[in-house]
């Protein structure tokens, strides 16, 4: 099953798990921008959306019938009153340790959490409220706390732009973890916070371990503080206290989403872009596949448009599912969502005109 | 009995589901943030649909008495008068 939020609502797509063609149903939620889908398949299956409606506010949409229908929760995240910030957007939707229990990360820069399953919501003030939480600043997305990775009693976020934030106390207590983090958009270098992450990645199998597509772009700036080559693709085997480029062999360090292997945590996928228009190099769109944690790369085309394409692809755009053989998937922004077969190696067009996509997530169900 | 004039409140179709599917909400208020304080207290859903949790009017909305925008009046100070007609109106706008 695919949720993949869209400009215009969520579409739903199902396959059996030949994967050879899928169904689609939808939009729900029409016409209003989805930023963040969950497919929660813990106990019988509930799906959410956020539905980011700019005349009425912020909605989470859940669905219990597999995407057939979805309707509104009681409540969605909103600050108290007194805080001053209002809600411009939701992010990202994970679950969390209980059935019910649900994380959500907000624009501005917040997180939230919900323990009946999206129907409240409470602030978590920890990095809420964080000493420098405003201080960060939007980048052209917004102000957006993007990635939520629970691994224990550890938690990674993920801000743009703020950077990479761990907790080791089950999310009570947050600090900026960015050694080696590069930002090329300020004149140092390598400050504490304030970077431009995209997305952060890891795989159970490899405790400590983390992938990190970060702001790139960078490695002809002449200004104050020098040219910064290949601090766009990053990698952790601290648990996010150190980091060090894996850049090197791409053809670009820009990007947005980062995938890890379900089965093999040294096999990582990226999407280059071009820096400066965030569109596919030459207009030909490739995936970048590491079957050994960043040291090479290889170029997975096949199947795809070998010119005239220049879409960009969001920073949850791309997901990986989790059968034996399994099967990578990214959406546009022009609306064409793309299956990649045998972990990439043959790419075909599933749907080839869905309103621009924000968000593709995938789940066995 | 509340203080302020009787006014009506046209709600636009997205917004009625949030107001138990009415088209027209009868309210007594004097001025149009009076309106809104009382629709936080009396319509919560439909208010957190109207304003956002600073108290401020979504950014995408539009306020009209009877014909005039609030903006061209006096903004939430716009006073009402009985028999007044608040419509709350999605702007021209999006892609």
């Amino acid at each position: 099953m695919l949720t993949i939020g869209t400009k215009k609502g969520v579409f739903v797509a199902e396959a059996p798990k030949s994967r050879r063609s899928f169904a689609l149903r939808g939009p729900f939620g029409p016409g209003v921008p989805v930023y963040s889908t969950l497919i929660d398949t813990r106990g019988t299956p509930r799906l959410y959306a956020s539905s980011c409606n700019p005349f009425f506010g912020m909605k989470v949409l859940r669905s219990t019938d597999m995407g057939k229908s979805f309707k509104e929760t009681k409540a969605a995240p909103a600050f108290p009153k007194e805080d001053g910030r209002a809600l411009i957007n939701i992010w990202s939707l994970e679950p969390g340790s209980e059935p019910k229990d649900l994380w959500c990360g907000v624009e501005p820069a917040s997180l939230f959490r919900s323990l009946d399953g999206g129907d409240s919501w409470e602030m978590v003030p920890g990095i809420s409220n964080h000493e420098h939480a405003r201080k960060w600043n939007p980048g052209n997305g917004g102000l957006c706390m993007h990635t939520i990775i629970r691994d224990g009693n550890r938690m990674h976020l993920g801000i743009s732009t703020g950077g990479h934030y761990l907790s080791e106390d089950g999310g009570r207590t947050f600090r900026a973890a960015n050694t080696g983090v590069g930002a090329g958009f300020q004149p140092d270098p390598y400050p504490e916070f304030g970077q431009c992450v995209h997305k952060i990645v890891r795989h159970d199998a490899a405790p400590g371990r983390l992938y990190m597509q970060n702001h790139g772009g960078w490695a002809e700036w002449t200004g104050p503080g020098g040219p910064r080559p290949d601090i766009g693709v990053l990698r952790s085997d601290d648990h996010g206290k150190s980091w060090r480029s894996i850049a090197k062999g791409l053809p670009t360090d820009f990007g947005f989403p980062i995938v890890v292997h379900p089965h093999d945590p040294d096999t990582v996928y990226v999407l280059p872009l071009e820096p400066m228009t965030r569109t596919c190099p030459g207009g030909a769109p490739a995936v970048w596949r590491s079957e050994n944690g960043g040291d090479s790369w290889k170029r997975l085309a096949h199947g795809l448009p070998k010119k005239q394409s220049y879409f960009t692809i969001l920073r949850d755009a791309m997901t990986i599912d989790v059968l034996k053989t399994p099967a990578l998937y990214f959406g546009t922004t022009t609306g064409q969502l793309w299956i990649g077969r045998e972990g990439g190696e043959q790419f075909d067009c599933l749907f080839e005109a869905l309103p621009p996509i924000h968000n593709v997530k995938v789940a066995v169900v | 009995m509340r203080a302020g004039a009787e006014v009506t409140i046209y709600l636009p179709e997205p917004l009625r589901t949030y107001a138990g599917g009415i088209v027209e909400l009868p309210i007594r208020a004097a001025a149009i943030r009076d309106m809104l304080g009382r629709l936080e207290q009396t319509q919560p859903l439909l208010h957190r649909n109207v304003c956002d949790e600073t108290g401020a009017v979504r950014r995408h909305l539009n306020i009209f008495v009877n014909a005039d925008n609030i903006r061209d009046r006096d903004g939430l100070d716009t006073a009402l008068k009985r028999g007044d007609v608040v419509t709350i109106v999605p702007a021209v706008s999006g892609g």
